[in-house]
């Protein structure tokens, strides 16, 4: 007796799905991209009204930078110790201080002074206990003689 | 004689039900868009020690040109403070979070201003920066 031939099945799935399909993949991709959360460094910037109401100005921590170099108080910090060197005269300014407002460091940089090197030595103060704050460049009007 | 009246069924086909949610995506994708800053350039600073900075009502973005965005729109140095203060408005202490995307490249003539502008409409600064890989 001959056996009959199985019929083969076929499970496909319905064409009218694959909308939804790629609608909830699109909305899975979505929240996956928007939930990654921006990372970075909480800072404080004293106010200068603040600082204005006290009747014993602090004798702040000066740091300058230039493109390139950093003077703490004044005098250069030699790239070849850096950053040891820089952290070192921190502390040691930083360790005078008994006010809140003594540890402010004042930094004050050069116009072409990068992004990236003052979130360096930012970071280096905030790690040494400083509290930063900027100083900008005062724009100074020359006044040529006989002009 | 009477005609008898067919009645047509005008239904929506269900197989566009899935091209209708799409294409209403892909609209509501543009038009968040335009207050995003993903498509804009710039390269993140790097830091050793970075937290993660939350839920934040402005954005200030300095692109690789040193051009300034607030919240995905272009605006120029001097617009900077009011922009801030508009959309921070009269949020409370905690909700006034600022970030600031700066091109690690950026220069002090144009960073310093924008940290200028969000400390002097009492925003709470937060670098947005990248983990330094040792």
């Amino acid at each position: 007796m001959k056996e009959r031939r199985r019929r083969k099945l076929l499970a496909e799935p319905p064409a009218s799905a694959t909308g939804d399909i790629a609608f909830n993949l699109i909305v899975f991709f979505l929240v996956c991209a928007s939930v990654q959360p921006d990372s970075g460094r909480e800072q404080t910037l004293p106010r200068s009204e603040e600082e204005e109401k006290q009747q014993q100005p602090a004798e702040n921590i000066k740091v300058q930078l230039t493109r390139d170099a950093v003077y703490l108080n004044g005098s250069v910090m030699p790239p070849a110790d850096f950053p040891g060197n820089f952290r070192q005269g921190l502390n040691r300014a930083l360790s005078k201080a008994t006010r809140q407002s003594d540890r402010v460091v004042v930094v004050k940089s050069k116009p072409e002074t990068p992004y990236s090197y003052w979130i360096t030595i930012t970071e280096l103060i905030e790690q040494a206990g400083g509290v930063v704050t900027i100083q900008r460049e005062e724009e100074e009007e020359v006044i040529v003689p006989g002009t | 004689m009477k005609i008898k009246r067919r009645s047509s069924q005008a239904e929506v086909p269900s197989m566009a039900m899935g091209d209708i949610a799409f294409n209403l995506l892909i609209f509501f994708v543009i038009l968040a868009r335009a207050e995003d800053d993903s498509h804009l350039h710039w390269e993140p600073a790097v830091a050793t020690e970075i937290t993660a900075s939350g839920a934040a009502r402005v954005a200030v973005l300095i692109d690789s040109d040193n051009k300034f965005y607030v919240n995905g729109q272009q605006v120029g140095e001097s617009q900077l403070a009011g922009e801030i203060d508009a959309l921070l408005g009269d949020a409370p202490a905690g909700e006034r979070v600022v970030l600031l995307k700066a091109h690690k490249d950026a220069q002090a003539m144009y960073f310093e201003p924008v940290i200028e502008a969000i400390s002097e409409k009492g925003g709470d600064l937060v670098h947005v920066l990248e983990q330094r890989q040792e």
